[in-house]
């Protein structure tokens, strides 16, 4: 997965000059077609898409820089290697269902979701010994701002972030124990994801003057105590001056005990509630107007929503993923390698060259090879790319192999290749990015040839 | 002194024994002895290319009576033999003949090549495929047209770049269905992809590297058959992914380094 960060926005012009051609398009890569695979055909990860959720971290907001445990987060948080079972082999990460560190709306796997946005972690594909013998898919929340939001877990089970995260990665994801340094990497990743600044919203959880007349209006309904019960109101568990929630869990009717969720940029956070079931603001108003007999007329409902839509909002949702940003991200994941060697910290560097192999392989596959018959120029630039993509992803099988020998005058040696062949890099991958997935017009041509040969591949049974 | 070299019984499941007469020490030294084992290692390699292409060849035109035919079943069975025989050579393919290996193995395309005949194939339709089929025929001919030619030679560098590229390629992500998906055949596409790894190694570069560095000669060797044990499995599903994932890195990081030993430049993973 790669991961686009809103400071990092250098190629925003150029961006934007993309997005005309790309408003049109509304074409996603193509879900899971082939039986054969690890997953189920018909699964959708909502991977390759070019406008991706915006990632921010708040020392980054403060105005300091990644630090090391935050980048060998980061980069873990995007590896299957910690992960086991099938999600391992299907190269599924925590960034798969986190996109960016936020959810992912469009997720589903057959059997083990009831629709787009939710999924079983408690279900027998994945570790079947954590199947719990029930279909109750959840949504995979956004961690944006989760070092406030605790308990963990929908139903707040975990009151720490770590042992939530072990759970994640032991029980639901059959992975090996981690070791306390990944859980440390980890668990500090998350905690610096943040909230995506929303001018609609003061300091204090209150609407800024930007915000319409009826979201003010929904404001007042949001904080006004219940008919039939005056010591609640929807503020009382979403407490707008404490990032919206209480850090509690209730019964609202939905099934069973859940966590009060943050309303904070939740608009990119749809399906809501813990099972995903409600697809707008609109029915989950609804919902809460039966439900606590709220008797609200269709005005309130509106403005209630209206509000929801400005407290939820972010100023910059989604960021365009381009080779700069790739790029950026793959020097901010291979400086773990500055401390991990030096340290001769084995467990460090082979996960990382391996986590950095793999996100260089997908970087490599953005640059479509001379069988793509969907794109026509720029060969030579192009396969210029992934030569050279190629050999660093050897290089970084170097430095894998040589700290597993324990020989890290040998990692060294290769890190110092490797930082070089990267630089290099650069300049090969933006000379090639206009005919690459990068741009939205080959993009979309190569996604609907894929869907094209998917669809021819679906019109009769197979014959097999 | 007179070396067998044994081709292990993996390649398509036979046993060939090529005797290359290595006079000297070196073998891309100069001199005549070492010239006649390249070229002894580059003639057996071709002899196996220009089998597995008439496999692919005789395949197609299986293919192309069986669409006729409108048989589906004989179809489809024609285009795995068809694609076994092609992905045997996959290390020359790009290489060798780019153009021809653009039209022959093009994806995603829903008009030319193996895959655009596999999406329709499969799903039962014979109907739109008559083109891409005759096509195909056309374009695989045209290939054993050109490598029979008595000027086609193959040489080592480039060889050496097919077969590292190959070994990168064979750890690529296969978890969403591989290179083959609507045929189910991803993992015979791999397999023989492997099969054809060890081939080129054994026939062309592993005795001449066992006298420039026998260690790194028998790690390549143990490599392969590591990565051969890691593709027979009975399904795309039981693949160990990550382990392929790394065994063919490692594979290509190897060859990177038999390359210098054996004085070509460092291969290029990429296509030509």
């Amino acid at each position: 997965m790669h991961r686009l960060r809103t400071p990092i926005c250098k190629a925003a012009a150029a961006a934007a000059a993309f997005l005309a051609v790309f408003a049109a398009v509304s074409l996603s890569a193509e879900p899971i077609a082939t039986k054969e695979g690890v997953l189920p055909a018909g699964t959708e990860l909502n991977e390759d898409q070019l406008d991706q959720p915006t990632e921010l971290f708040w020392s980054e907001l403060a105005g300091g820089k990644r630090s090391y445990l935050l980048n060998l987060g980061d980069m873990l948080f995007s590896s299957p290697t910690i992960l086991g079972g099938a999600a391992r082999q299907a190269g599924i990460s925590c960034g798969t269902c986190h996109q960016q560190g936020g959810g992912n709306t469009k997720l589903f796997v057959p059997g083990m979701s009831s629709r787009a946005g939710n999924f079983d972690t408690t279900g027998p594909f994945f570790n079947p010994k954590a199947d719990n013998g029930v279909l109750d898919p959840v949504r995979p929340p956004s961690l944006r701002g989760a070092k406030y939001l605790a308990p963990y877990g929908h139903n707040g089970r975990f009151a720490s972030l770590r042992d939530f995260v072990r759970n994640v990665i032991v029980n639901e994801f059959a992975g090996g124990e981690p070791s306390p340094q990944v859980l440390d990497a980890l668990v500090d990743y998350i905690q610096e994801i943040a909230f995506l600044p929303n001018a609609k919203l003061t300091a204090g959880g209150r609407l800024s003057k930007e915000a319409s007349a009826a979201a003010k209006r929904g404001e007042i309904l949001f904080n006004k105590p219940f008919p039939r019960n005056a010591a609640m109101s929807c503020a009382s568990c979403h407490v707008p001056s404490g990032a919206f929630v209480d850090h509690q869990i209730h019964d609202v009717g939905t099934g069973g005990w859940q966590k009060t969720p943050t309303l904070l940029n939740a608009n990119l956070n749809a399906p809501y509630f813990h099972d995903a079931r409600y697809d707008s603001y609109e029915q989950v108003v609804d919902y809460f107007d039966k439900h606590f007999d709220l008797r609200l007329s269709a005005k309130d409902r509106s403005d209630l929503v209206a509000y929801l839509n400005a407290i939820g909002e972010a100023d910059k949702p989604t960021t365009r993923n381009t080779v700069q940003a790739e790029l950026e991200e793959l020097e901010s994941f291979s400086s773990v390698f500055d401390v991990a060697i030096p340290a001769r910290n084995s467990e460090i560097a082979v996960l990382a060259a391996d986590a950095l192999g793999i996100e260089w392989r997908d970087l490599g596959e953005k640059f479509p090879g001379r069988t793509d018959t969907t794109v026509s120029g720029g060969v030579k630039e192009r396969l210029r790319a992934r030569n050279t993509i190629r050999g660093v992803v050897l290089t970084l099988r170097r430095i894998a192999m040589a700290a597993a020998d324990g020989d890290f005058g040998r990692a060294a040696e290769a890190y110092a290749a490797y930082q070089k062949e990267a630089a290099a890099a650069a300049d090969v991958l933006k000379q090639a990015e206009p005919y690459s997935l990068f741009n939205p017009k080959i993009w979309e041509a190569h996604f609907k040839a894929v869907k094209q040969l998917a669809d021819i591949a679906k019109e009769k049974s197979r014959s097999k | 002194m007179q070396i067998q070299i044994h081709i292990s019984s993996c390649v398509s499941a036979r046993i060939f024994v090529f005797t290359l007469a290595i006079l000297g020490a070196s073998f891309f030294a100069s001199g005549v002895a070492q010239a006649a084992s390249l070229a002894d290692g580059l003639k057996n390699y071709k002899s196996f290319v220009v089998e597995h292409i008439g496999v692919a060849l005789s395949g197609a035109k299986e293919l192309q009576q069986a669409v006729k035919a409108k048989n589906a079943k004989a179809a489809q069975t024609a285009w795995i033999k068809s694609r076994k025989g092609w992905e045997a050579v996959e290390p020359i393919t790009g290489e060798f003949f780019s153009e021809l290996d653009e039209a022959i193995d093009a994806w995603p395309d829903s008009k030319k090549g193996y895959h655009a005949i596999e999406a329709a194939l499969f799903a039962g339709k014979l109907g739109g495929i008559f083109a891409p089929v005759d096509e195909l025929v056309a374009n695989l001919a045209k290939f054993s047209n050109e490598l029979g030619k008595p000027d086609f030679q193959f040489e080592p560098q480039g060889l050496m770049n097919g077969l590292t590229k190959l070994a990168y390629e064979v750890g690529e992500n296969k978890s969403k269905g591989g290179e083959s998906p609507y045929a189910g055949t991803s993992l015979i596409d791999m397999q023989e992809n492997v099969e054809g790894i060890e081939a080129l190694y054994q026939m062309v570069f592993e005795d001449p590297l066992k006298e420039k560095d026998a260690k790194l000669a028998g790690e390549i060797h143990e490599k392969i058959e590591a990565v051969e044990k890691l593709v027979k499995v009975k399904s795309l599903k039981a693949l160990n992914q990550p382990a392929l994932h790394k065994g063919g890195e490692e594979l290509a990081v190897l060859l990177q380094s038999a390359a210098l030993k054996l004085d070509l430049n460092k291969p290029a993973v990429g296509e030509k």
